[in-house]
């Protein structure tokens, strides 16, 4: 018991080891907020170029896109782009490559939210907008968006904690966030309690998150 | 210019057919301002194909559709502006279940015709005031009646101060105790001056309120003329055969 103690719930490791880990911490928090709505924004796009575009094209290429970057695991995207974009002669900053890694992959799960969201709108909502003189862009940023965000709130919620999470791969390219924080303090220490203090500050970051999502979940099922 | 033989709303051989299917196949109609006019006509008619080609929210084949003296039909045409022109009711109401009433009817008003808020809000509660629903301005969609819900319709149509207002079966939706209401701020609207064009299975309302019935059958008009001649003495056999069947 001593030894379990002593191992993983070391507190004198915590107290050495908390300034080191939160700053990992805020790392993850800025990376999630800077790869969250770049690749949101990048899945919302596609998705209006799903539905919304008349194309065959346009919509077969956004189908081949979203199919690849959910098959491709994004631990080896991320690999691939900051160890081989410099072969391509890309001269992409560190951030950069992280970034572009972590939207490809979350775009293709956001667009698929988003275009469920926007095909749970009724066609009458549409008709009602365009019969009243706004355009196709107005009806959808007036009508059709806020409808389809709404229905689809519980789904993008959980995205964004998915994404969170996964921001911990960039810990493979070097990037100091709360993972890479913790394994550096477990290898100084030779004790795996700093990784038990990074499970804790990932619960204390998530956990609200799910909070929430629970209770739109909660919301969600009983106006049905 | 007699303004008083200008047809508002034309239509000239309009055709429209999906694939090999033909569902209007020439439909020639002149509603003049301030006329209340009732299309009727068993389901699968065209008549409600025909009152949305009207305003373009499905495109014709061929033919002429002319609102107060633009082409809807023809290329490079403004729909957006034209269609400001045309108010349109709708069975299923299509309220925006997001916005509260006030932001049903002031959508539009400001992000079409660019009013102020307080503009806007000014139009829209006058509109509201006239379908009897100005002390729900707050309320959301949901919590309103069917019929309180088709009159915010009607209002949101009616704010923009349309030429004409089209009605695609604008009770069909509604629990019999509340189609009255609607009925009512419907004939209100009509003595209040406006062009309306009304597509309907209410042949009470169509023989008390409206200047002309149209029948329409097969994606063609059989028959049109004032109420007491379509309803008392009809003229064609499918038009008499059609009343025995709704009227008996």
């Amino acid at each position: 018991m001593d030894a379990l103690l002593a191992n993983f719930l070391n507190v004198a490791i915590y107290k050495e080891v908390a300034p080191y880990l939160l700053q990992g911490l805020w790392t993850t928090i800025w990376l999630s907020l800077l790869v969250i709505p770049l690749g949101a924004g990048l899945g919302l796009v596609l998705a209006i170029l799903a539905t919304k575009v008349n194309n065959r094209g346009i919509r077969w290429l956004v189908a081949l896109y979203v199919d690849f970057f959910r098959a491709f695991p994004p631990l080896v995207l991320l690999i691939f782009i900051y160890f081989g974009a410099p072969f391509l002669g890309w001269e992409l900053p560190k951030l950069g490559s992280i970034a572009l890694g972590f939207m490809l992959n979350n775009s293709s799960y956001f667009a698929e939210v988003f275009r469920a969201g926007l095909g749970s709108v009724p066609r009458g909502q549409e008709e009602a907008a365009r019969s009243t003189g706004l355009s196709a862009w107005k009806t959808l940023v007036y009508v059709t968006l806020p409808q389809a965000t709404r229905n689809v709130l519980p789904d993008l919620l959980g995205n964004v904690i998915e994404v969170i999470k996964m921001t911990s791969l960039a810990s493979v390219v070097a990037l100091p966030e709360l993972l890479k924080a913790a394994r550096d303090a477990q290898s100084m220490f030779y004790n795996p309690s700093p990784v038990i203090l990074a499970a804790l500050l990932y619960l204390a970051l998530l956990w609200p998150l799910v909070r929430l999502l629970s209770h739109l979940e909660n919301r969600r099922f009983s106006n049905r | 210019m007699n303004t008083a033989a200008y047809p508002i709303l034309e239509l000239v051989g309009l055709r429209k057919h999906y694939g090999d299917q033909e569902v209007l196949k020439g439909i020639d109609l002149r509603v003049r301002p301030g006329e209340l006019v009732c299309v009727i006509g068993p389901s699968g008619s065209g008549k409600s194909s025909m009152l949305r080609c009207c305003n373009r929210l499905e495109e014709c084949s061929g033919g002429q559709i002319v609102v107060d003296g633009t082409d809807l039909a023809a290329p490079g045409v403004n729909l957006n502006q034209v269609r400001q022109k045309i108010g349109m009711v709708f069975q299923q109401f299509n309220l925006y279940p997001h916005l509260n009433v006030l932001g049903n009817v002031t959508l539009a008003l400001r992000k079409v015709q660019g009013y102020s808020r307080a503009k806007a809000q000014e139009k829209a509660l006058a509109a509201l005031a006239r379908v009897g629903l100005a002390d729900k301005a707050d309320a959301w969609p949901a919590a309103l009646s069917g019929g309180q819900q088709q009159r915010v319709g009607i209002a949101r149509a009616i704010a923009l101060e349309p030429r004409i207002v089209l009605f695609d079966e604008p009770t069909s939706a509604l629990d019999p105790e509340l189609v009255g209401s609607v009925l009512q701020v419907m004939q209100e609207l009509r003595e209040s001056g406006m062009t309306m064009l009304v597509v309907t299975h209410e042949m009470a309302f169509a023989r008390a309120v409206a200047d002309r019935v149209v029948f329409m059958d097969g994606g063609v008009i059989v028959e049109q003329g004032p109420p007491d001649a379509i309803f008392g003495a009809p003229r064609e056999l499918r038009t008499q055969a059609f009343l025995q069947r709704v009227c008996s």
